[in-house]
């Protein structure tokens, strides 16, 4: 490369960092700001914020456990968006994987080379199937697929609760222990963190990306899910068959969604528990996704931004005496800022002219 | 109960969990009819039941039995207010429209709460003295038959909202300014060059859908929860978006969807007293609103397109 | 979009290690510690959601007012969770922060207090509404089927028209003692009288709930219990509706864990009337003050499952009767009296209950 083509690569690739460090600066900023006019102190807020999500091992533990659930769900909600659906039936697709998984891992007693492989397939293929419905409904009949996927978030969880109650367990709201054999936990990662509950999920859901990464980019079927995604009838005069790719591209969404609920029931819990609402994974991951570009790699990282928010953000009221809410209020901040990067790119290009 | 019996509880009963829902999604239309997609519904309900219950609150003793209804005007601006942190996000500053709405949600709620808190010293207020009233329509509840049914036992607020829809119908469909809302959602381009402001119509589309929004949400703390907690508005919002895309982004058949849904519901709850389904298990009478929904849409709806320029930034002079 | 994120990233990464390592403000050990201290971790309703967590905190505020002590650490705090996962990094916390007992509210919350307790033998937990199995841990719970037995024997001597609703939350094994509890009241005094039971299916449904109580009040029931959290809003706002419209009717709700007298308040034409007949108290707070003022007395409670009920006023009927008339309380009493002597088992479950109502033949 010449060293002019260099420096080209350069000067592009940095603004192309500046811009969402900005972005999220900026949140921060307003956020400080917020803080103030409530009369506590910004410093002392975002130091605890930062110390709650890596502060120690503890902390990292908690961040990266949080972090793995995010990631499975905004790759689910990203690989819907590429083939163009709108997947916002993530919640209820992750209860469903969450109660497989933990059905296999309770019902059964084998070595862990298969149980464990099995109780996530469960999930995978329940999350799957609790897509596959609006699939079919949108691809053979036109159904908005938000509005269905909206219907079966709450079918899914009653459906759940139910199920919970009357098979899975003995106390009436919530299930035995999955066996041993089954657990994503490991003593040794909880030794090193000063037992947090940090799992080996961490790396199921970085296999989770990387295989999205390959399906959509490298293979002819992610080539047709993208085309079809782009443009239906463009694909269908070119011989793609729409609607099959309509259901497998909701089907694989929806299972990365069910072993994002894998993880929480071999991992994060070891069993489920009857739910009094959603647990949110599913609407965050919607932001995880897009904050990620829709593409993988930036969805490890939206993920962790996302993961590190939030367990951060615990550790505010006791340290900073900044109440949760206002954590929200300032993630909320963070969260438009980040989307608007556009408007930041504008005003450093002003700047940029200004100077010249 | 008899059926007729039977269709008096339901009927007022569906219209009354309709009403909230009907309001945020006309929102919804006019917002999406412009071609900004609106997911922050949520958060527009939430704002619009902090504010209606605060300002009854503080001045029920004021404004005496005109209260509730100024508490909807104030909903109603400070929802107007708060959409337009969604409209400078998804149309000046070209954030994606999803995650500035998703943004809107998180917000309401840690606002609105964090206001509570600060304003009462705890996380729920006290409930409000003067609400809307139950009430039988003067004249119109006489009819025999359909009287007893539709217009007994129910609240103003909700005949609004019906009347709304049609307003709204109207509007959209019949007016100038209704011909260039529509124009800007699916093709601005071709609007901006026959002179429609296209950014003047999305953030007025917007502003329209954060006003009712806050109304919505006020309808619903007023006449039903009668208090503002964080469990006041939980997933209502998207059941008025779900309302809004079942009605094909019409607003009779928002209207209607929503209505379809609260009847659904009314039903699986009086289903529980009927003899004959008095042993199916809860669960089943639980989902039944929403299977109800996905057959109606799988049946009878189907196709639903969305306006072409939805959730696409206009970019003026981009091909 | 991939590079931005990684620098954005990594930059973030090295500022928080920067912070941390001078601010270092975290959670452990800040100043001297020898000043008995107690704090809890709400579950997701937050400390003031008007039911227990709200109770909870006030009994660990009167301990801290009666004891001289401090909020934040040192004396008395809380943690809010936004989530199940946040339990046990809250609770985690508190363990850092060198509190001397640390609650866990709410039957949700026995898996973290379990795991957090094993890690750390030598400190103290408590827990509420659930058993946990520890040597260092304090189970707290209720006897909330005789507090509603007591309850339902208000409501069936109360009815006129003997329908009598329950309006339940979700449908779990604690809600269903307060629904076992309460049928079995209302059958032992008005053996004529029917309970309609319908459960909402979650918390925070007020909707829901209105459109459950609109049901039932129109099918001639006059009292509903509701023991359905946010959910029962919709009871109330419901019940005070139709007083307003037919001020002569008479139509009662029972609330649930704190006195909801002041929910049942309706003003007609200048009257004012209430329809909270009574409430079902739970006294969380003062189950929370009594086993911080035991560990602050060195006798604190591990390893057992303390049992309030109605002897320790743990549960009972609400402090606000006026709508009670004379001689039903007085019937209230003598079944208490009953009860607390153990004459009356009251059903915990629906099986027990159809034992129950069997034996009553």
């Amino acid at each position: 490369m010449k060293l002019s083509e260099l420096k080209k690569f350069f000067v592009s690739a940095s603004s192309a960092f500046v811009v969402p460090v900005l972005a999220v600066l900026l949140g921060m900023i307003v956020g400080a700001v917020v803080m103030i006019a409530s009369g506590y102190n910004p410093l002392a807020g975002y130091s605890s914020l930062l110390y709650g999500a890596f502060g120690d091992p503890y902390y990292i533990g908690e961040t990266i456990r949080q972090t793995t659930p995010y990631i499975l769900a905004g790759l689910a909600v990203a690989f819907a968006f590429r083939t163009g659906l709108f997947n916002i039936g993530v919640e209820g697709q992750l209860i469903v994987g969450w109660l497989a998984a933990v059905w296999v891992g309770v019902s059964f007693e084998l070595p862990k080379a298969i149980h464990l492989p099995l109780a996530i397939l469960a999930a995978a293929l329940a999350g799957a199937l609790w897509a596959f419905i609006p699939g079919i409904l949108k691809a053979y009949l036109r159904v908005h697929e938000v509005i269905i996927t909206i219907m079966m978030n709450y079918i899914a969880l009653h459906m759940t609760n139910a199920i919970i109650r009357s098979v899975l367990s003995e106390e009436g709201f919530k299930s035995k222990q999955v066996h041993e054999s089954a657990s994503l936990r490991s003593e040794f990662l909880e030794s090193i963190t000063y037992h947090s509950s940090v799992h080996y999920g961490i790396i199921i859901a970085i296999i989770g990306a990387v295989i999205m990464w390959f399906l959509l980019e490298k293979t002819t079927k992610g080539f047709e899910l993208r085309a079809v995604g782009f443009n239906q009838h463009a694909s269908q005069y070119a011989g793609m068959n729409v609607k099959a790719n309509i259901i497998l591209s909701m089907a694989i969404s929806g299972a990365f969604a069910g072993i994002a609920g894998a993880m929480e029931g071999l991992g994060t819990f070891g069993n489920i528990s009857v739910k009094a609402g959603f647990t949110g994974v599913g609407f965050d991951g919607i932001a995880v996704a897009l904050i990620g570009g829709n593409n993988a790699f930036g969805i490890l990282l939206s993920a962790l931004l996302f993961g590190a928010l939030k367990v951060g953000a615990l550790e505010m009221p006791s340290s900073a005496g900044v109440p949760t809410e206002l954590v929200d209020i300032i993630i909320a901040l963070i969260i438009f800022f980040v989307a608007s990067s556009y408007v930041i790119r504008l005003l450093l290009s002003r700047l940029k002219k200004g100077a010249e | 109960m008899s059926v007729y019996e039977v269709l008096q509880v339901i009927i007022p009963s569906a219209i009354f969990f309709a009403a909230p829902l009907i309001f945020t999604a006309l929102g919804g239309v006019f917002s999406e009819r412009s071609g900004v997609v609106n997911i922050g519904l949520e958060g527009l309900m939430i704002i619009g039941a902090f504010v209606s219950i605060v300002f009854n609150l503080t001045f029920a003793d004021t404004f005496g039995a005109l209260t509730p209804w100024l508490a909807l005007l104030a909903a109603m601006i400070v929802g107007t207010i708060f959409s337009l942190l969604h409209a400078v996000a998804s149309i000046s500053f070209r954030a994606d429209q999803v995650v500035s709405g998703v943004a809107i949600n998180f917000l309401a709620l840690g606002l609105s709460l964090f206001l509570v808190k600060k304003m009462y010293g705890k996380g729920q207020t006290n409930q409000i003295q003067i609400g809307f009233d139950k009430i039988d329509v003067p004249i119109l509840s006489d009819i025999p038959v359909i009287g007893p049914l539709f217009f007994s036992n129910t609240y103003v607020p909700s005949y609004l909202a019906i009347i709304l829809a049609f307003v709204a119908w109207y509007v959209i469909y019949k007016t100038p300014f209704g011909l260039r809302l529509r124009a800007v959602g699916e093709h601005p381009m071709a609007a901006d060059t026959m002179g429609i402001n296209v950014t003047k119509m999305r953030y007025i589309a917007v502003m329209i859908s954060g006003a009712l929004g806050g109304i919505g949400g006020a309808v619903y703390a007023t006449i039903i929860s009668r208090d503002f907690s964080h469990a006041t508005i939980s997933g209502h919002g998207f059941m008025a978006l779900a309302a809004m895309i079942f009605g094909k982004w019409h607003p009779i058949g928002a209207m209607g969807a929503a209505l379809f849904f609260g009847l659904a519901q009314s039903l699986s709850i009086v289903g529980k007293t009927i003899p004959f389904l008095k042993n199916v298990p809860t669960v089943y009478l639980l989902i039944a609103p929403y299977v109800l929904t996905i057959l109606a849409l799988a049946g009878f709806i189907g196709r639903a397109e969305a306006p072409k320029a939805s959730g696409i930034p206009y970019i003026k002079g981009k091909r | 979009m991939k590079k931005r994120f990684g620098f954005a990233l990594s930059l973030m990464l090295a500022t928080g290690m920067l912070l941390s390592a001078c601010g270092g403000q975290g959670g452990d050990n800040a100043g001297g510690k020898d000043t008995f201290s107690v704090a809890m971790v709400t579950d997701v309703g937050g400390i003031d959601d008007k039911s227990f967590n709200q109770s909870a905190w006030e009994g660990l505020q009167k301990f801290g007012k009666d004891n001289g002590m401090k909020k934040g650490r040192g004396g008395y705090d809380y943690l809010q969770s936004s989530s199940d996962a946040d339990y046990a990094t809250n609770l985690n916390k508190l363990v850092r922060s060198d509190f001397d007992v640390i609650y866990g509210i709410g039957y949700l919350m026995g898996d973290a207090v379990k795991e957090v307790a094993e890690q750390n033998p030598k400190k103290h937990f408590a827990i509420v509404d659930t058993v946990v199995d520890e040597p260092n841990v304090a189970s707290i719970t209720f006897k909330e089927h005789e507090g509603s037995f007591l309850v339902g024997v208000v409501a069936g001597l109360t009815t006129k028209t003997n329908k009598i609703g329950f309006i339940g939350g979700m449908e779990i094994p604690l809600i269903e003692k307060f629904e076992s509890g309460f049928r079995a009241g209302v059958k032992a005094v008005n053996p004529n009288a029917k309970v309609e039971v319908q459960y909402a299916g979650a918390f925070d449904q007020a909707d829901k709930g209105k459109a459950i109580a609109s049901s039932m009040y129109a099918s001639g029931i006059d009292v509903i219990y509701h023991a359905a959290g946010g959910t029962g809003n919709g009871v109330f706002s419901e019940a005070k509706d139709l007083k307003k419209k037919d001020p002569n009717r008479e139509i009662w709700v029972i609330g649930v864990d704190k006195d909801q007298a002041p929910e049942g308040v309706v003003k007609v034409d200048g009257k004012t009337y209430n329809v909270t007949l009574t409430s079902m108290v739970k006294r969380v707070d003062v189950a929370v003050y009594d086993v911080a003022k035991r560990s602050k007395e060195g006798d604190f409670p591990g390893g057992k499952t303390l049992e309030y009920g109605l002897p320790e006023n743990g549960v009972g009927i609400a402090p606000t009767q006026d709508n009670i008339k004379p001689e039903v309380l007085k019937a209230v009493d003598e079944w208490k009296q009953k009860i607390i002597k153990g004459e009356v088992k009251v059903p915990m479950t629906r099986k027990e209950y159809k034992q129950f109502e069997a034996s009553l033949k």
